[in-house]
C-alpha cells in the first residue's frame, strides 16, 4: 500500500508530537453518539498547503483531555476544510462531543498509508461498510465519484444496527440519488417504516453477489463484521489482493513508536492502516 | 588507533571531579537501596565496591519517567503550545555495563530513524557513555548469546576494565578519545596492565555461565505464533505486575497524557508496559486482553520483530528480567522451550 515521506513534511517545527491548532468549523451529529466535526487549520500556510491521501489518520488532541487517533474522513479531492468522525466511547471522545463550533483542537498527521488508488484505477470498486466503518471509506468513495472517470463499476454496501445507527445519511442519500453508483442501504433487524434491506452487512453482499472480475472491495466496519465479510468475497471469487480493509488499534504515537498497535510483526499505525487481506490473513484471527 | 590510558583507585575521586566541572555526572548509587545512576555528589566513589550493575537500568536517561512534551496555555488568541528549550548541558554516564549501553544502540534504530524522537535525541546527542566491563556477571547474565560480552565496548564512548589498583581506560569513538586527550587525572597506561586488562576480560568471558541458541529463533517464533497452548504454558506463571518491561534497558514502549493545570496544562509521556491489558484496551475489543498473547507480543516484539525491522534482536541478555521477576519467569526457558518446526508441521 502507498506509504510516502510526503507525511512528514507537515510536522509541527520538525517535532512528531506537537500537534498543529485546529479550529472545529461545523458539527454534524450523524447518530446520538456519533458525530462528524469540519475543521481547518488555525495557520493560513497550512490551510493552503496540507494535503492527505484517502486512508490516511490524525491523532487529534484535545488539550487537558488528551489524544485519539481518528482516520481523516473527508476526501483529499474537497479541500475547503477536513473532517473526521467520532463515536462517543471514551475520555478523549466524551471531551470531543463537549466542544462546540470554534472550538481549537490540535492535529498530528496525516500518519499511515493510504488506499492503492493506482492499482484500483479501472477496477470495480466494491465498498462494503458498517457503522462508523464508513468513514474511512467515503474519504475513498467521494474520492472516487470525483475521479469518476477513472473507474468502472462503484458499489456501495452500507449497514448499521438500526436506523437511527446509519451515519452521514446526507452521503447516504447523494449517492442512492447518483445513477453511476449502485448503494444498498441495510440495517440488522427490521424496524418499523424501513424500506430498504434488512440483514447483516455479509449476508447482504453475499445476495448482491457483486462480480470479482476487474475487482477491488474496499472492507471497513467493526471487526466482527471484517471477520464475516471476507470468507463471503472469497465465495465470490475475491482473492485475498483483491480485497482491502482498514485496521484500528489503539494508538499514542501514531508513528510507530509507543508500541501499542502491532499485530505481531505489523504495526497498523506505520505498515498500515490500509492492508489487503493477503497481508494480514496470517493474523487476523489471532489478534483481532 | 584508541588511546589507552589508566587510572589509579585511589585517583577515581580526582578523575570524577575533573569530569564533572564539564558534565552532568552520572554514577552509579543506591537511592533507598536500589541501584541507579544518580548525579554524582561529588565525593563518594564507594560504589566501585559494590556495583555489578544497577537495578533501574540507565534507559531512564534517555526515556525519562516522565518527559514534558509541551505545555499549553489558553489566552484571548486561543491555545499556545511551548516545547520545553533543549537541554544543551552534556552529561557523562560513569561505569554504564555493556550490556546497557548496547542497549542504547537499540533503542536508536526505534527513536532515530525514521520519524526521528525530538526528545530521545535531544537526551542521547548530549550524552557520553563511560563503560565499566563486568569482572562478576550474575548467574542470569546471558549477553554472550546475544553477540556481545562481558567486556563489549561496541556502544560506549570509553571503555574501563579493572587491573590491579584500578581500571585501564580505552577510548572507543571520536568522542572518548577527545575526553581521553582533555582529562589531566589518568595516567599512561603499561604493557602490563594491558596485558592484565585483556587475562580479565577473558575471565569474566569465562563467568557467563546462561547460554542461548538464537539460531533460527525468529524462524521459530513465527511458526509458534498461533500455539496458544504453548503460550498458555509459558504465560502460565505470570502475574502481568509488568516489571521485566520497566525493568528491561530495551523496552521503550510510552503512554502519552495531558496534565491540567490553572494556567493550561502540558502533555507527557511516560513508559508503559505491554504486560499491562490496558495497554492495548480499546473501547469495544482488546486484541491482547489475554495474558498469552501479551506475553507472547513481548517475547516475539524482542526476537522476532526487532530482527525484522532492524536485523537485531532488541535483548541484550543483561538478566534483569529474570533476577528481577517476582515468579521466576525466565525468557531463557521460554526460548529454549519452543517448539521446534518438526513438531509444529506434524499437527
Amino acid at each position: 500500500m502507498p506509504n510516502s515521506d510526503k507525511n512528514k513534511e507537515f510536522l509541527a517545527e520538525g517535532n512528531a508530537y506537537l500537534p498543529h491548532i485546529a479550529v472545529i468549523e461545523k458539527i454534524i451529529e450523524e447518530t446520538p453518539d456519533t458525530r462528524t466535526f469540519h475543521f481547518n487549520f488555525k495557520d493560513e500556510k497550512l490551510r493552503q498547503e496540507f494535503s492527505f491521501s484517502s486512508g490516511q489518520f490524525g491523532e487529534y488532541s484535545i488539550f487537558g483531555a488528551g489524544e485519539a487517533t481518528f482516520c481523516i474522513s473527508s476526501s483529499p479531492t474537497r479541500r475547503d476544510h477536513f473532517e473526521f468522525a467520532v463515536k462517543r466511547v471514551g475520555r478523549v471522545t466524551e471531551a470531543l462531543h463537549r466542544l462546540p463550533v470554534g472550538a481549537e483542537i490540535g492535529f498530528r498527521g496525516p500518519f499511515g498509508n493510504s488506499f492503492p488508488l493506482e492499482e484500483m484505477k479501472d477496477k470495480n470498486l466494491v465498498f462494503v461498510a458498517g457503522g462508523i466503518g464508513l468513514a474511512p471509506l467515503r474519504s475513498l468513495i467521494w474520492n472516487a465519484i470525483d475521479n469518476r472517470k477513472n473507474y468502472k463499476n462503484i458499489g456501495i454496501i452500507y449497514g448499521a444496527r438500526s436506523p437511527q445507527d446509519l451515519c452521514f445519511n446526507y452521503d447516504l442519500e447523494a449517492w442512492q440519488k447518483d445513477k453511476s453508483l449502485n448503494t444498498i442501504i441495510t440495517i440488522d433487524r427490521e424496524d418499523p417504516g424501513w424500506k430498504e434491506k434488512v440483514g447483516f452487512v455479509p449476508q447482504v453482499l453475499e445476495k448482491a453477489a457483486p462480480s470479482a472480475k476487474d475487482s477491488v472491495a474496499i472492507v471497513c466496519g467493526p471487526p466482527i463484521m471484517i471477520r464475516f465479510t471476507f470468507p463471503v468475497l472469497d465465495k465470490l471469487g475475491f482473492t485475498p489482493q483483491q480485497m482491502i480493509t482498514t485496521l484500528e488499534k489503539r494508538m499514542k504515537c501514531g508513528i510507530g513508536k509507543c508500541g501499542r498497535c502491532n499485530i505481531g510483526d505489523v504495526y497498523v499505525c506505520k505498515d498500515g492502516p490500509v492492508f489487503s487481506y493477503e497481508q494480514i490473513k496470517g493474523f487476523i484471527s489471532s489478534e483481532y | 588507533m584508541s588511546i589507552i590510558k589508566k587510572i589509579d583507585k585511589k585517583d577515581l575521586g580526582k578523575l570524577l571531579e575533573e569530569w564533572k566541572q564539564n558534565f552532568k555526572l552520572l554514577t552509579p548509587s543506591l537511592q533507598s537501596g536500589i541501584a541507579d545512576f544518580t548525579e554524582w555528589d561529588g565525593k563518594d566513589t564507594s560504589f566501585t565496591d559494590w556495583y555489578r550493575n544497577t537495578v533501574i537500568p540507565p534507559k531512564r536517561i534517555l526515556l525519562p519517567l516522565v518527559e514534558n512534551m509541551f505545555s499549553y496555555s489558553k489566552g484571548n488568541e486561543g491555545y499556545r503550545l511551548e516545547t520545553p528549550p533543549l537541554d544543551e548541558n552534556k552529561q557523562l554516564v560513569f561505569g554504564i555495563r555493556p550490556c546497557d549501553a548496547k542497549a542504547f544502540s537499540l533503542l536508536d534504530m526505534t527513536f532515530k530513524k525514521d520519524y526521528q524522537d525530538t526528545y530521545y535525541l535531544n537526551h542521547r546527542q548530549n550524552t557520553l557513555l563511560v563503560g565499566l566491563s563486568c569482572n562478576d556477571p550474575y548467574a542470569s547474565c546471558f549477553c554472550t548469546s546475544l553477540d556481545s560480552s562481558p567486556s563489549d565496548a561496541s556502544g560506549v564512548d570509553i571503555m574501563l576494565t579493572d587491573i590491579k589498583y584500578g581500571w585501564l581506560v580505552e577510548s572507543v569513538t571520536a568522542a572518548g578519545e577527545e575526553l581521553i586527550q582533555n582529562t589531566e587525572n589518568l595516567e599512561e597506561a603499561s604493557e602490563e596492565d594491558r596485558t592484565e586488562a585483556e587475562s580479565n576480560k577473558q575471565s569474566a568471558l569465562q563467568k557467563i555461565s546462561r547460554h542461548i541458541d538464537t539460531k533460527d529463533i525468529s524462524e521459530k517464533l513465527h511458526k509458534s505464533f498461533d500455539d496458544e497452548a504453548f503460550w498458555q504454558q509459558i504465560s502460565a506463571k505470570c502475574i502481568s505486575c509488568g516489571i521485566c518491561t520497566l525493568l528491561c534497558p530495551t523496552c521503550y514502549c510510552f503512554d502519552i497524557n495531558d496534565e491540567v493545570t490553572v494556567e493550561g496544562g502540558s502533555r507527557y509521556r511516560s513508559p508503559d508496559s505491554c504486560a499491562f491489558s490496558v495497554y492495548t484496551k480499546m473501547p469495544v475489543e482488546n486484541p491482547r486482553s489475554d495474558k498469552w498473547k501479551r506475553v507472547r507480543n513481548r517475547v516475539c516484539h524482542k526476537y522476532q520483530v526487532y530482527p525484522m525491522l532492524f536485523d537485531e534482536i532488541a535483548c541484550t541478555g543483561c538478566g534483569r528480567c529474570i533476577r528481577l521477576c517476582p515468579v521466576n519467569w525466565d525468557i531463557t526457558q521460554t526460548l529454549e522451550s519452543l517448539p521446534s518446526s518438526e513438531v509444529k508441521d506434524a499437527k
